[in-house]
């Protein structure tokens, strides 16, 4: 059976599993379907709501994968006016409302980190490993609370660094495959199978599956 | 059932890192196979999640504003976001401190007048957010600097901060060239604990890694302003990085430990 605990902001659910440790992952669930509802029905207090629930941790994204919080504000700023305009593109057998929009707004960061020259690229690569040296809390603890934050971070934490490592480029960094492979100075396979059973065992630890 | 292969394309695909024409062909497979979809699904999820790992920020009131804005029936879509560039109102006031810079760097005279400039710098950002439905003219005039030639061979840098706890802290870097020498200010950066600096360095895609341009300290404001030369020659100074590093500074840059960074 399962159960939603401590559900204020986001579409975070905590599923107890016998004799293991509460998973937490993120689905389309029926608020989802709701906000969907309401923005497709162009209600301005959808969007509000959509902007509050999500626009901290899009805006991290953005900032994470730029390095530049001015570009970061202006991707979250089209990624909300794509979202108002065009909620239509939101596919919810693909995932969350939210999971959609973090994919929205990196897609939109990584094209500005494309489009720019290898100088930028190269200052990119440097900013992805960057971190707040005074130490700050994660996205997920601003916008879901600790508690889910801290499962989430024990479950990246715990996968092997290479793992952890090659799906870190692949997201923020905007790398192929076969770029993280050169980069890494390993054959296309190995990264392959790094990124695939690095994912699968987090989909396992965050409780993607029943 | 799905094979490591299709797993292995789902999971590329879910970050986001399939080029183009891989992930059109597997969006045609995944329009096939509703066990393929759940998959992707749940992968796209943990690639949220992940995300959320960062050091969270949020963003400036003034998006949200922008953003209702734009929501007004009537809007047109702006083909870009309507902010004013983000080097326009930090540019603007670098400008001017150029504008002295060119005209001798070694007067002494202007260099007071450099110092003067430089400590307008906060003003003008502050009028500069007022003016912002006025970037119009603001433009006009940094074009009208560069088209008098001033500018030429400066690069005028804007670091923004990458500190959660200190979002505000904002540097501005002016570069010459020519001179192989610049100006770099600094607003709202919290002093460096003792045993260390703070660090400039130079992106320049000529070397493999950032180049060291010397160590600065700021004073109790969190406000500093200094001369600087890079350890090797530049060829083109495309960015530049703060980071904190043990006193006097290291050979490479700590990329954990970098503060302010930008182009």
């Amino acid at each position: 059976m399962n159960a939603r605990v401590n559900i204020d902001r986001g579409s975070w659910y905590a599923r107890p599993t016998p004799g293991r440790t509460a998973k937490i992952y993120m689905v389309a669930d029926r608020r989802d379907a709701d906000l969907l509802a309401r923005l497709r029905a162009g209600e301005r207090s959808a969007f509000v709501e959509f902007y509050d629930r999500h626009a901290t941790l899009l805006y991290s994204v953005a900032a994470r994968v730029l390095g530049d919080r001015r570009e970061a504000e202006d991707v979250l700023q089209e990624v909300m006016l794509q979202i108002w305009r065009k909620p239509d593109g939101y596919d919810a057998e693909l995932g969350a409302l939210g999971s959609w929009a973090v994919t929205l707004t990196r897609n939109k960061a990584i094209d500005r980190v494309r489009a720019a020259n290898r100088g930028v690229r190269l200052l990119r690569k440097i900013t992805q490993s960057a971190a707040d040296p005074e130490g700050t809390p994660s996205a997920n603890e601003l916008v879901y609370g600790a508690e889910r934050a801290a499962r989430v971070r024990a479950a990246v934490e715990e996968l092997p660094h290479e793992q952890r490592e090659a799906i870190e480029l692949a997201f923020f960094g905007g790398l192929s495959q076969t770029e993280i492979a050169t980069h890494l100075q390993q054959p296309l396979g190995t990264v392959k199978a790094r990124i695939r059973r690095g994912m699968l065992t987090l989909r396992e630890r965050l409780g993607g599956v029943t | 059932m799905i094979d490591e292969r299709t797993e292995e394309q789902a999971a590329t695909y879910a970050l986001g890192a399939l080029s183009a024409e891989e992930a059109k062909v597997f969006e045609a497979q995944l329009q096939r196979d509703p066990e393929l979809r759940k998959l992707v699904s749940e992968l796209r999820d943990v690639s949220a999640a992940v995300a959320g790992q960062m050091p969270g920020l949020s963003p400036s009131a003034a998006v949200k504003a922008r953003v209702l804005r734009e929501m007004e029936p009537g809007r047109e879509p702006p083909v870009r976001a309507r902010r004013s560039p983000p080097w326009m109102p930090w540019g603007l006031a670098a400008a001017f401190a150029l504008a002295a810079v060119l005209f001798g760097w070694q007067g002494s005279s202007l260099r007071q007048e450099i110092v003067a400039q430089s400590t307008r710098i906060r003003d003008l950002n502050l009028a500069a957010e007022m003016l912002r439905t006025e970037d119009a003219d603001l433009r006009r005039a940094v074009l009208q600097l560069q088209a008098s030639n001033r500018l030429a061979n400066m690069r005028i840098a804007v670091l923004n901060s990458l500190l959660a706890s200190a979002p505000k802290a904002i540097a501005v870097s002016v570069w010459d060239n020519d001179r192989q020498n610049g100006v770099f200010v600094v607003r709202g950066l919290k002093p460096a604990p003792p045993g260390k600096d703070y660090q400039l360095w130079v992106i320049d895609p000529k070397y493999p890694t950032p180049v060291d341009a010397g160590v600065f300290q700021v004073d109790a404001q969190g406000r500093v302003r200094v001369e600087f030369k890079a350890k090797m020659p530049i060829q083109a100074a495309n960015q530049f990085a703060v980071t904190q590093e043990v006193k006097g500074g290291s050979p490479v840059p700590t990329i954990s430990a970098m503060v302010l960074a930008g182009s």
